[in-house]
């Protein structure tokens, strides 16, 4: 499978959160950073100027995949991406629950999982990082 | 290949795929109401009624379901025939009689003109429908714990002789699946209490926020062969970890 894959580099993150307002008006179509998928400065402890970005990594062999009672986590195969299917989705959180990284979030307003979906193979938080922390290729 | 034609639109399947499925992959809204896709179709809310005919039948039709009928051959599909929309009525009649405050059969019987029903509204009438999400839900995907239970009008869903089930695990997928929020549950940050049965909300073992329930995590945990404590971090301290070892790797 040729898929692109998202690229992170902590290094030149400034945590200006340019990704998180985008994935929040992406996903949400409101500026709720809160609720955004991938997450700046994710680490509240080390300061210092050093500022690490964590969003989805589409394991391979994915925990919230392995723990979906319903099937309701798919990979995309153009984009590699897990999708949330949410019509399948039965919201037993078990995804969120078992992801090992934080990146299956629960949406407490749709009761609901997200998880970052490469936007379909076009990453808006790409788009709107200013330094090239976040690159897919 | 099957082709068969909705409203006119001719529409194909490869495998003989339910009407409904076929109707809303060409754009036709039929309204549903017990229609999951996470679970087999049901046919219990009768609201997806559609009129099929062939020409061979010399003007005679039938009214089917569409979510538990499968695509035929040559097979013409109406969805919003007179005598569909007025089997459609009915039926919503009938459910906002017996669910007056029910907000999913409200906007939907306000969508075809009902506002009051013409059949005597059961006021003490609770939101539930008996579509059998629920059921089905946690029959096939989690541990069956609630079913329906007595008959005629004394049917309900309930956990066995509506005792604290032994096997629910608290994860609330029914209520969420619910679509008229019928399902009772109540939760603080500590405890979930769901089908009469109280769950410990696991609190996150870093920052203490709540997790996921004890039954729940140890249910996952014997279904994959994991540890259960894996499941007591909330999603913000394990972002948290991650960006951790991030660091770690970097600097």
């Amino acid at each position: 499978m040729e898929s692109k894959l998202m690229h992170v580099f902590p290094g030149k993150c400034t945590a200006c959160r340019n990704c998180e307002q985008a994935c929040a008006f992406a996903h949400l179509h409101e500026g709720r950073p809160t609720r955004s998928r991938i997450r700046a400065d994710a680490d509240p402890q080390l300061r210092e100027g050093k500022h690490v970005l964590v969003v989805c990594y589409q394991c391979d062999a994915a925990a919230c995949v392995a723990a979906c009672p319903a099937n309701a986590l798919w990979r995309d195969t153009e984009t590699g991406a897990i999708n949330h299917i949410a019509e399948r989705c039965i919201r037993c959180g078990s995804c969120v629950a078992a992801c090992p990284f934080g990146n299956m979030r629960w949406e407490p307003l749709a009761q609901h999982p997200s998880k970052c979906d490469l936007c379909k193979g076009d990453p808006v938080c790409v788009r709107f990082c200013p330094t090239g922390a976040i690159q897919y290729k | 290949m099957i082709r068969l034609t909705i409203d006119g639109r001719r529409v194909e399947s490869r495998n003989g795929e339910y009407l409904l499925t076929l109707a809303r992959r060409a754009g036709i809204e039929i309204p549903t109401l017990c229609h999951h896709e996470a679970v087999e179709p049901a046919g219990a809310c009768r609201l997806c009624m559609v009129e099929i005919t062939r020409p061979q039948w010399n003007g005679w039709s039938k009214l089917v379901t569409a979510c538990l009928y499968p695509a035929e051959e040559g097979l013409i599909v109406k969805t919003s025939t007179e005598r569909v929309l007025r089997t459609r009525r009915e039926v919503l009649e009938l459910l906002l009689a017996r669910s007056p405050r029910a907000e999913a059969v409200r906007r939907l019987a306000a969508q075809y003109g009902i506002l009051e029903p013409k059949y005597a509204v059961d006021q003490e009438g609770d939101n539930c429908i008996l579509c059998d999400i629920c059921t089905r839900v946690c029959a096939t995907h989690v541990t069956g714990a609630i079913s329906r239970v007595n008959r005629g009008v004394a049917k309900k869903v309930a956990t066995p002789f509506d005792e604290a089930s032994d096997v629910c695990v608290g994860c609330m997928a029914c209520a969420r699946s619910c679509p008229t929020d019928a399902i009772a549950f109540s939760q603080d940050g500590a405890t979930r209490a769901i089908w009469g049965k109280t769950f410990e909300v696991v609190p996150c073992t870093v920052c203490g926020a709540p997790t996921v329930t004890r039954e729940q995590a140890r249910w996952m945990a014997q279904r994959k062969g994991v540890a259960e404590e894996d499941f007591y971090v909330c999603d913000v301290c394990k972002v948290a970890k991650t960006g951790l070892s991030c660091r770690k790797v970097m600097w």
